[in-house]
């Protein structure tokens, strides 16, 4: 257990805690793009900085991004200082010069005041924000099917080569976690695409509704240890069967009873 | 023959200095990067052919040497005979059956190929009193130039592995790093941080490996100190990456080349190899016990992957992005392990500091920054070049002494120091000594020692424009402040060349940058906008012509200036020759008249004119 | 002190309150479709009340790759992490009685976790076909 201020007030924290979750946890709110609890955070958006320093720093302080700070003992934090403000509006005021029609970035910076881009619409821009979100949470799945490629401005979040990705499994981790919704997918009939890559659904064996790709159900089955007949019912169905097994001993017991 | 002992090396060099000796007469000819790019090969291969051909007394194939970059390349090709140490510059092919015939024969000097010092006329043979290498001290670029990089008897011949054996037999780990802490060495690679800390910290954390790196990324425009020394004494590198790594108990570890330099890349493998097969490199080192290996991880040449965090990950197979870094690389490194990343100078460095000690490198410099940096000379000087000197050295003795000053009898305008996100410092800051804490107090920093002249014809704003446009294309793209606000910052730079920019746009810029330098998670980004921030305050005057006149008082915009033909015209036809749009018209001896409609403001014609008949408005 | 969730469904009457009383202790509101608790009818007005199981070897929690599903070691439900879930609908379709899925009003996951050691739909049962008890 450490001790750390945060806005002034002693707080108690767990060591090997983040800054961003402690600070969250304590009703204080801070913007963040990138931050997820499923993955690793990385530090991309910059919008969760905040000013930390130390009673022995004597007055020097610097900034960082609290989702990768872990709790330190004696840790002195303010999340809302003018400078930290400063930052977070640019940020922000960047973002929504890059992706102008994302409502996200858009209410976000509301919030900060800022209506309009003070810069100039980058052209040609999508509503990536460069979070790396779906490359982590690929990486989580353990397939890195897709990554970020290129450098600078120019960099984007595509598959090897631009090809198919050979490793994706259609399971829409990239797309669900995705915090401005820019990676296109569709699921039609019984057929999943996405990254360009076809993925066959797994049709329910008694209504015929679509659950999740195939690929998926096989990875889950190999990986986890899950008997493949879970996958073959929808969830819809697994209740009503789930329901007339119970129906069915309810009328044993009542003619045993009888 | 592998040496495996102390004795052996001491014995191995005792017989490489009597070959040495044997050969008196030797013929250096530079293949340094500059001299190369003009030619030097050809020299090589033409002395070759005409020394196999002739007899000469005490003179023959073996007396020619090829070597590193000897320094002034503004002056090269160079060829330096040896032992008088007459220079000959700017040789060309063609010169190589005079030199052979004058002075390998007949003992006499070629005159037109001395050097001439531009202030006096006076001729100087001898290269070691020319200015330029008179007020150098060389320590990390001991042997560039001087040795033969692909031979390793060369380098022991020249002291080589002495410091090693010194280390391994007779120091603990622990007084190395002593050594090296004493001698108040700091990284060379831009951050200056001391090396001996570094080391010390590396080898307190518990862990059963840990890695020794070198950073041979060099990237900057204009800086070329680490590639001469790969190129031209790559053992000096490995040399001080075995000290380290006996310091801090490594046992492995990689060089980390960008693939651009495919020489570097070269000799560094034949030194690899070359020191494995004496057996100063691999398993039990000198017969040591000790064993370390060293091996090239060759990258794709991104600016960013000379960040530490960016270049681990690149070695380590990934995609070379900063991390952010709460824990420091040196404790958690390359695959996680703890691990020492310094650069190539500072490597180069090691070994005589372990030699002569700590307190004699203290000696040299300044008391905050000791001994002595490389820099490449670069831009609008006379002697372009590379050059080490004492730290502490003021930079108008590095431009005008060493450097030669302006060409052409230009005015000094400012001087780009620590690469592209280092800063202008105008000519008020000429007397700044150059030091680690110096140069970032005046809004610049050392970097890893490119140094960029500029005169009176350089555009401050176009400077910074063109800074700009390198790191946006070179930021990783990871992070927002560095991708966006560098994005966004180039673009209303862009603007103000152009002529389109407002007075407000300055205050939102410098907003954006003091963000970018406070918000952005590595190096790259932190710095990033130090282009402008040091010539807006140091030239604001500058951007305020371009923004409120519309003018560009050095006459390079192209948006914000135009040429036309003054009286002094002779009617040459020269400017219409070269004009690749046909904007300019006339006959001989006829004032040329220039169509402004189709003008590019491509300057050729300014260029090319003799008679100062061209104006830029 | 362990506790268990135990189902008669012969003593369901199909009065449907612990639906009302989910989807009240849930999201506030009385819509049935917020409920983490389903009376089904297997016959014409027969029902039983179908609810998560809280299996000990959970395929949900198995199927989840990003550990957003964790047992609750003092109620014994097998609770979501709502920060930590990205809706990929593994559990949903690995639950082998179909009694986690996607509530797409709210968009989000929903299975009974007990309402954290007090099942309201147990206290609001009329008949005890749910019971909550001491083991």
């Amino acid at each position: 257990m450490v001790h750390i201020t945060i806005n002034g007030k002693v707080i108690k924290a767990t060591e090997g805690e983040m800054l961003l979750s402690v600070i969250r946890r304590h009703g204080i709110e801070i913007p963040a793009l990138c931050h997820h609890e499923a993955i690793e955070p990385t530090g991309n958006c910059r919008l969760c900085m905040v000013e930390i320093t130390r009673e022995e720093w004597d007055g020097w302080k610097k900034h960082v991004t609290s989702c990768l700070y872990p709790v330190e003992e004696g840790l002195i934090v303010s999340t809302h200082t003018p400078d930290v403000i400063e930052i977070r509006k640019t940020i922000l005021d960047l973002q929504l010069a890059n992706c102008p029609d994302s409502e996200v970035i858009q209410k976000m910076a509301e919030e900060y005041g800022i209506y309009k881009t003070s810069y100039e619409v980058v052209p040609e821009g999508d509503n990536c924000i460069m979070c790396y979100a779906c490359t982590r949470i690929c990486e989580v799945l353990g397939r890195s099917a897709i990554s970020a490629v290129g450098r600078g401005h120019r960099k984007e979040i595509a598959p090897p080569f631009g090809a198919e990705p050979p490793d994706c499994i259609g399971c829409l981790a990239c797309a669900q976690i995705c915090p401005t919704d820019v990676i296109p997918w569709t699921d039609r009939d019984n057929t999943r695409t996405i990254w360009d890559r076809k993925f066959e659904l797994i049709s329910c064996k008694e209504c015929g509704r679509q659950t999740i790709a195939r690929e998926f159900a096989d990875y889950l089955i190999e990986k986890r240890n899950i008997p493949r007949e879970y996958f073959e019912i929808c969830d819809n169905c697994k209740r009503s069967e789930l329901a007339r097994k119970m129906g069915e001993i309810v009328a044993r017991a009542q003619e045993v009873a009888i | 023959m592998r040496i495996d002992s102390v004795d052996k090396l001491n014995h191995w060099r005792e017989k490489c200095l009597k070959k040495r000796a044997a050969q008196k007469r030797k013929v250096l000819v530079c293949l340094g990067p500059g001299c190369l790019a003009s030619g030097s090969d050809e020299i090589l291969g033409e002395l070759k052919k005409i020394l196999s051909e002739k007899k000469i007394k005490g003179v023959s194939v073996e007396s020619i040497k090829k070597t590193g970059c000897h320094g002034l390349c503004a002056r090269g090709p160079l060829v330096v005979i040896e032992p008088e140490g007459i220079f000959y510059s700017r040789v060309k092919k063609s010169n190589v059956a005079e030199i052979v015939e004058t002075t390998l024969e007949k003992g006499e000097l070629v005159e037109k190929l001395l050097y001439k010092d531009p202030s006096d006329e006076q001729t100087i043979v001898d290269y070691k009193k020319i200015p330029f290498y008179a007020r150098q001290q060389r320590i990390s670029l001991r042997n560039v130039g001087q040795i033969d990089p692909d031979d390793i008897d060369d380098y022991i011949a020249s002291g080589g592995y002495s410091a090693l054996a010194r280390a391994l037999n007779g120091m603990k780990p622990q007084e190395v790093i002593d050594e090296i802490s004493r001698s108040g060495l700091r990284g060379r690679g831009g951050g200056g941080f001391p090396t001996g800390r570094k080391w010390a910290t590396c080898a307190g954390i518990d862990s059963d490996i840990r890695y020794v790196l070198c950073n041979g990324d060099e990237g900057d425009p204009g800086a070329f100190m680490d590639r001469c020394i790969m190129e031209g004494d790559p053992h000096s590198v490995l040399e001080g990456m075995i000290i380290c790594a006996y310091a801090v108990g490594s046992r492995e570890g990689y060089i980390y080349v960008r693939e651009e330099y495919p020489l570097a890349v070269v000799n560094l493998q034949k030194a690899i190899d070359a020191a494995h097969e004496r057996g100063l490199l691999g398993e039990n080192i000198m017969g040591s016990g000790f064993t370390y290996d060293a091996r090239i991880s060759r990258g794709g040449g991104a600016f960013v992957c000379g960040e530490s965090s960016a270049l681990m990950k690149s070695v380590a197979g990934e995609i070379g992005e900063p991390r952010a870094k709460y824990i420091r690389s040196v404790v958690r490194g390359l695959h996680d392990k703890p691990t020492v990343l310094n650069n190539v100078e500072t490597f180069a460095t090691v070994p005589v500091i372990i030699n002569k000690g700590g307190d004699w490198f203290a000696s040299i410099g300044t008391e905050t920054s000791t001994g002595t940096k490389a820099f490449s000379l670069a831009g609008k000087v006379c002697n372009t070049g590379l050059i080490e000197v004492p730290m502490g050295i003021s930079l108008r003795e590095i431009i005008y002494d060493i450097g030669g000053g302006i060409p052409e009898g230009r005015e000094f305008k400012a001087v780009q120091t620590g690469g592209p996100s280092g800063g202008c410092l105008p000519a008020d800051k000429l007397n700044l000594p150059v030091d680690f804490d110096t140069l970032t107090e005046a809004g610049s920093m050392m970097g890893s020692g490119g140094m960029i002249v500029m005169d009176n014809r350089t555009c401050m704003v176009d400077v910074a424009r063109y800074f700009l446009n390198f790191l946006v294309s070179e930021s990783c793209g990871k992070c927002v402040p560095c991708r966006e606000g560098l994005y966004q910052l180039h673009g209303l730079c862009v603007k103000i060349c152009e002529g389109k920019a407002v007075e407000e746009s300055l205050a939102l810029m410098e907003r954006l940058s003091k963000v970018i330098q406070t918000a952005s998670l590595c190096g790259l980004g932190q710095s990033g906008p130090n282009p402008f921030v040091s010539t807006v305050s140091y030239f604001r005057d500058e951007y305020l012509a371009h923004i409120r006149d519309e003018k560009c008082p050095a006459g390079i915009c192209r948006d914000l200036i135009t040429y036309t033909i003054n009286d002094k015209c002779t009617g040459c036809l020269a400017c219409i020759e070269v004009c690749p749009v046909d904007a300019i018209t006339g006959e001989k001896k006829i004032k040329h008249v220039l169509d402004q409609e189709k003008c590019t403001q491509c300057g050729s014609c300014y260029a090319v004119c003799k008679f100062e008949a061209v104006d830029i408005e | 002190m362990k506790f268990r969730f135990e189902v008669n469904p012969s003593l369901c009457t199909g009065c449907r309150t612990c639906e009302l009383a989910c989807a009240f202790a849930h999201a506030q509101n009385q819509k049935p479709g917020r409920s983490r608790i389903y009376p089904l009818a297997y016959e014409p007005d027969k029902y039983v009340p179908v609810a998560c199981l809280q299996c000990d070897d959970a395929a949900c929690v198995k199927s989840c790759m990003f550990d957003a599903l964790k047992r609750n070691e003092v109620t014994g439900a097998v609770e979501l992490d709502r920060e930590r879930c990205i809706k990929c609908m593994a559990c949903v379709a690995a639950c082998p009685f179909g009694c986690a899925l996607l509530d797409d009003v709210q968009d989000e996951i929903v299975k009974c976790d007990l309402c954290g050691g007090n099942p309201a739909c147990a206290t609001f049962c009329p008949t005890k076909a749910l019971a909550y008890k001491k083991i």
